[in-house]
């Protein structure tokens, strides 16, 4: 309903909006099997295994397996559980990420709707999906799932900030550009940005942006070494602990359908999408293959990370996204308004992206590799009994329970 | 309704409906959690209303900030009150007051609503689209006095929550 209004799709069109639907319902099924298949094989060559072996060709029927496991599972819920929350949350959760499908190109003509505001979309109606997090750990009654959804909120909400930030760079960058052999005012479009990009991707033009999307993206998926809000061995698998069966299936669906829908969007504002590299001009069926050899790249990326770096605490976490990553977007946002404004070539915009990503890599450098951990230092609170504000029969004790 | 039900009727009564028993669910649910995600429902509801009156941008801005913020309140709920134990916790001594704020609110939209002169336009078809433009102009020129100053406040009340939350001694 609202679907068909935003894009504007007429009542006799329905069966047109029905089989779009239909479409990205499957490439949605289709792509976790892919990814989880994908994270477990590149995982276990990381760490020296081999990953499934057993169930079809080189194991590519493990994701099969897996999915008619947990179709079968017994759905339990806790007696203790709130219904209502428990059960919605995985939709909840779902929906939003679903609905985000709508503004992603997958070549010039292929997307369900090229909406003019397509980037703020992505980000405003990606950003709902928190709320099934919450509802799911608040619903479960068990405090690891309550500490992780108050971890992936805390963490969600501290780099949509710095990403959408970056957002607006991009899109100054992408507005002056379009204003000269374009209309400058569908800049916040997706497939214009991407459009744009015929010989320049905006890699060379916001490397910085480049950097922070990406940091961001790995936070938002609670992808490690951001994984505080999932991490086992800390709140046992965090908000969906207390699911099992179909569904914690749709929690991990919707998980990865968020990283593949991510990593489009990266390479779509960032790597040109379906453009092909340099310029030239190739027709419709290598414009499907360019955009899925930029994201497979980006999300072997993104799933390598998981073997290649360890967990940071919540704390560094959260200093990075405020203290380091804030300040860059800001700056670099800053200096996009004030090149731009006075008609800067786009080398010059390039250069002091790159001279702010070698300041941002040298000053983590910095931080991370003074003895006792000056990074640490910087950012570390202390275990302090937290001042209450509140109604005073509150006490700290009581205000963390159950 | 002379003209035969549009689609874009149906949309709206579906929402306004969906709007009202939300609205009312954030305020006669005792439970606050379930009051916090009515209001999400509520204001999911409005944002609904932008798109029919076609401003996309007021609608994504409307999720965006209020999908976020709600969600904060509902951490705060969670963290400062005992919300599973005392199911009742939002009713206490200041209930009269908020009867008394809350009509008062009441009868100054009413008032408001009344007030004004509706202009109806000429034909239904022909509700004009505020570009995204049109909204950044008006903010970033004629309104950019009102902008910052907002923009202070808010930084103030930031301000003030960080010394409110952190630790008495100065280390941070």
């Amino acid at each position: 309903m609202v679907l068909s209004e935003f894009a504007g799709i007429s009542m006799p069109n329905w069966i047109d909006a029905l089989l779009r639907v239909i479409f990205i319902v499957a490439l949605m099924t289709i792509n976790a099997f892919a990814l989880i298949y994908l994270e477990r094989k590149i995982l276990a060559r990381l760490q020296a295994r081999v990953g499934p072996t057993r169930t079809g060709p080189m194991g590519m029927l493990q994701s099969i397996a897996d999915a008619l496991k947990l179709v079968t599972k017994e759905d339990v819920r806790p007696i203790t559980a709130d219904r209502w929350a428990f059960e919605l949350a995985p939709y909840m959760a779902f929906v939003p990420v679903f609905l985000v499908f709508i503004p992603m190109p997958f070549t010039e003509t292929w997307f369900v709707r090229d909406l003019n505001l397509g980037l703020l979309f992505v980000f405003g109606v990606l950003g709902l999906n928190i709320v099934g997090v919450v509802m799911a750990a608040w619903g479960s009654d068990n405090k690891y799932a309550l500490l992780g959804g108050v971890r992936a909120a805390a963490q969600a909400i501290s780099y949509e900030i710095p990403m959408l930030l970056i957002i607006v760079a991009v899109v100054m960058v992408a507005a002056s550009r379009l204003a000269v052999d374009g209309d400058a005012s569908m800049a916040g479009s997706i497939n214009a940005i991407v459009g744009d990009q015929t010989t320049t991707p905006y890699i060379l033009l916001q490397p910085l942006g480049f950097v922070i999307f990406l940091v961001g993206t790995l936070a938002e998926l609670h992808r490690p070494p951001f994984d505080m809000p999932i991490a086992e061995s800390e709140v046992v698998g965090g908000y969906f602990v207390e699911y099992s069966g179909m569904r914690w299936g749709i929690f991990f669906l919707a998980e990865y359908t968020a990283l593949f829908l991510l990593v489009l969007l990266a390479s779509s504002l960032f790597l040109g999408g379906w453009n092909w590299p340099f310029g030239a001009d190739v027709g419709l069926g290598l414009q499907i293959v360019l955009t899925m050899v930029k994201t497979s790249v980006m999300i072997v990326l993104v799933i390598g990370s998981r073997a290649l770096f360890p967990r940071l605490r919540i704390d560094q976490l959260m200093a990075f996204s405020w203290k380091i990553l804030l300040p860059f977007a800001i700056v670099q946002v800053l200096a996009n308004g004030i090149i731009l404004a006075y008609g800067g070539p786009d080398w010059v915009v390039g250069l002091v992206s790159f001279a702010l990503l070698a300041a941002l890599g040298g000053l983590v450098y910095y931080l991370t590799s003074q003895k006792k951990g000056a990074g640490a230092r910087t950012v570390q609170t202390r275990p302090a009994t937290p001042r209450v504000i509140t109604a005073p029969e509150v006490t700290p004790v009581e205000a963390g329970g159950d | 309704m002379e003209d035969g039900v549009t689609a874009t009727q149906v949309v709206f009564w579906i929402l306004a409906v969906v709007m009202l028993v939300s609205a009312i669910g954030v305020v006669t649910a005792g439970n606050i959690v379930y009051a916090a995600l009515f209001f999400i429902a509520a204001l999911a509801g409005v944002a609904g209303i932008y798109l029919i009156l076609t401003v996309e941008f007021l609608a994504l801005v409307q999720l965006l900030i209020y999908g976020s913020a709600v969600v904060i309140l509902i951490l705060f709920a969670l963290m400062l009150t005992r919300a599973r134990e005392r199911p009742q916790a939002l009713f206490g001594r200041t209930r009269p007051l908020g009867i008394a704020a809350s009509l008062g609110l009441l009868a100054a939209l009413i008032g408001g609503i009344v007030a004004t002169t509706w202009t109806t336009p000429a034909t239904s078809s022909a509700i004009q689209s505020v570009g995204l433009q049109t909204i950044g102009d008006a903010i970033f020129t004629i309104w950019i006095v009102p902008f910052i100053i907002v923009g202070v406040l808010l930084s103030i009340a930031l301000d003030g929550a960080i010394m409110l939350a952190s630790p008495d001694e100065d280390e941070i």
